[in-house]
């Protein structure tokens, strides 16, 4: 499957969470399938902390790698794109060819660093609802996504009521909990104490890669699980080392994998992107200056179905039952599984073939109502 | 359960179910009451289900069910959320009976409990040849309460309700005389006696 990325520009400007305002906005997106006749069978996905619109199939025919999520979308996939319409756009804040900290101030001329407004789960929504009326589709069949792009979803279901069917909710939370700020804030903190980083300010000059490298490592970490690294590691020696070296090396498999990723992930993403996404994450709470999370979900009409992984330590699986319990409180349709696997935060990728059960049966069900 | 797989108490509960009424049924298993009170009484139909593969197969069946157990089933719903709440052939596998009926008459308005019936004659007779309650221990079912009528209908006072009605089988047939002895399965109605205070 072929794919080109397009670019909506919006020549005015947004007004933001946090009372800034931000435009004119460019927004990445891809879009696979066809849009039917009557316009109900658009899917939105929405991606995590390290995605990009590039959600599956690939760029040319010997493009090495396909979209970060094609195991799951494509023809016959959980998100059919022989039947559905779908599209993924990247979000607002980060570096996948959306407007973010790195794109070029057009008041300024140069990139804006940390002059860039904080952007919040919110403000990525209202962008993509520009998207959405500029693709003239009144009402999304499902709102999809993982972990931020969970959060995504949630946001666009209280948003924007009236325009989502359905939301497919997984490994996600309607509010971080302390441990995620705290697994959030000491990334942060390997950003700032790399000297290159300067305030933001480094485009043009060395990015600070270190720091970006250490705040990846410790992200792959809360992806994985105890047993997952057990089975994927265990005390296993890189290079088929047969003793230890008794040096400072990375010498364990787990360090080998950690510093790799790590360090091929400078070569992708923006470090100041890495830090405005993890802010927009901290400062989601659908419950923020209300009574309590139910009353987040007053004028919600979709169907949800929530997923957790038993092994998620990152989202556990208590946060979408605290989730589930705000939406039945509100009378809402929410089917909740829990899904047994041992992938830890990363299950919600990994996990297609039962994702593909649950959401071709979900989907039918929503697609039946009315 | 020790009926051979066959549920004939699932068409005695059909019948008790009104049309259009709101149900939740906990402990759901693979969705089939529920599926056939959408099909037969239109409900609105919502389940309980702690196996994740007795979830999805309720999924594939179009039911909206969430995965949990039942007590969390339950401390989700708001007050009077539902007409009917069903528990079939699942009461004798709690841990905390009485609580669980407390909870379907906070969430709904009548409670439908079905279970087999530890009085029953053939019972009796197996343990008094030394033969157990319950199901064999090779089985591979969890730890199992016997429960008799008497027990139930003190449960029921214990929890302040009122039992409405109380329809009891021996296979397909009602049983009229000596109940405690001749019936094999019952099947419950209750409500609440009065607004709790």
């Amino acid at each position: 499957m072929l794919v080109k990325t397009q670019y909506f520009h919006y020549d005015g400007e947004i007004r933001l969470q946090s009372g800034a305002t931000l435009g004119p906005i460019t927004l990445a997106y891809e879009t696979y399938g066809r849009l039917n006749n009557d316009r109900s069978n658009a899917i939105l996905i929405c991606h995590a902390w390290s995605g990009d619109a590039h959600v599956a199939g690939r760029h040319s025919p010997d493009d090495p790698k396909p979209g970060w999520w094609d195991d799951a979308v494509g023809p016959g996939k959980a998100f059919d794109t022989d039947k559905y319409f779908v599209v993924c756009s990247n979000v607002i804040g980060g570096c996948g060819g959306s407007t973010g900290p790195s794109s070029i101030n057009p008041k300024t001329g140069r990139p804006y660093g940390l002059s860039f407004p904080i952007v919040t789960i919110a403000d990525m929504v209202e962008a993509q609802r520009l998207l959405t009326d500029h693709l003239g589709i009144e009402r999304w069949l499902t709102v999809a996504g993982g972990s931020m792009g969970g959060m995504q979803a949630l946001q666009w279901t209280v948003s924007y009521p009236a325009r989502v069917r359905s939301a497919i909710v997984l490994a996600a939370t309607a509010r971080l909990s302390p441990q995620t700020i705290a697994l959030n804030e000491v990334p942060r903190q390997a950003i700032y104490a790399d000297p290159n980083w300067n305030n933001g300010d480094y485009y043009g000059k060395t990015p600070p890669n270190a720091g970006l490298a250490v705040a990846r490592m410790i992200g792959h970490i809360t992806f994985l699980s105890d047993t997952s690294m057990r089975e994927k590691f265990g005390r296993r020696l890189s290079n088929g080392s047969e003793g230890y070296g008794w040096r400072f090396d990375p010498e364990f498999e787990v360090e080998r994998y950690l510093n790799y990723r790590g360090h091929s992930f400078t070569k992708r993403f923006d470090a100041n992107s890495f830090l405005y996404l993890s802010k927009a994450m901290d400062y989601f709470d659908l419950s923020y200056g209300l009574p309590s999370l139910a009353d987040a979900f007053r004028k919600v009409t979709a169907k949800f179905l929530v997923v957790s992984y038993t092994s998620d330590w990152l989202y556990p699986s208590w946060q979408s039952k605290e989730l589930v319990r705000a939406l039945l409180q509100n009378d809402i349709d929410v089917t909740y599984v829990e899904i047994d696997s041992h992938y830890g935060h990363d299950a919600f990728l990994l996990e297609v073939d039962r994702l593909a059960e649950l959401t071709r049966d979900f989907l039918k069900r929503v697609e039946s109502a009315h | 359960m020790t009926l051979n797989g066959k549920r004939p108490d699932l068409d005695a509960i059909i019948a008790l179910i009104p049309p259009k009424a709101r149900v939740l049924d906990l402990g759901c298993g693979d969705g089939e009451l529920l599926a056939r009170l959408i099909h037969e009484r239109h409900v609105l139909a919502r389940g309980v289900e702690l196996s994740e593969a007795n979830v999805r197969a309720c999924i594939a069946r179009g039911l909206s069910v969430r995965q949990g157990n039942i007590d969390e089933g339950l401390a989700d719903y708001p007050d009077g959320a539902f007409d009917y709440v069903i528990l079939s052939q699942t009461l004798a596998y709690l841990d905390h009976p009485a609580s669980v009926v407390n909870e379907m008459l906070r969430v709904g308005r009548r409670a439908v409990i079905s279970f087999e019936n530890a009085g029953y004659w053939r019972v009796r007779w197996r343990v008094l040849r030394g033969q157990g309650v319950g199901s064999d221990l090779c089985s591979g079912e969890g730890r199992a309460r016997a429960i008799t009528l008497p027990q139930f209908e003190a449960l029921a006072a214990c929890v302040q309700a009122k039992i409405e009605s109380a329809r009891l089988f021996a296979d397909d047939k009602p049983v009229r005389a000596f109940p405690t002895w001749q019936a094999r399965i019952a099947i419950y109605v209750l409500s609440r006696a009065q607004a709790m205070v």
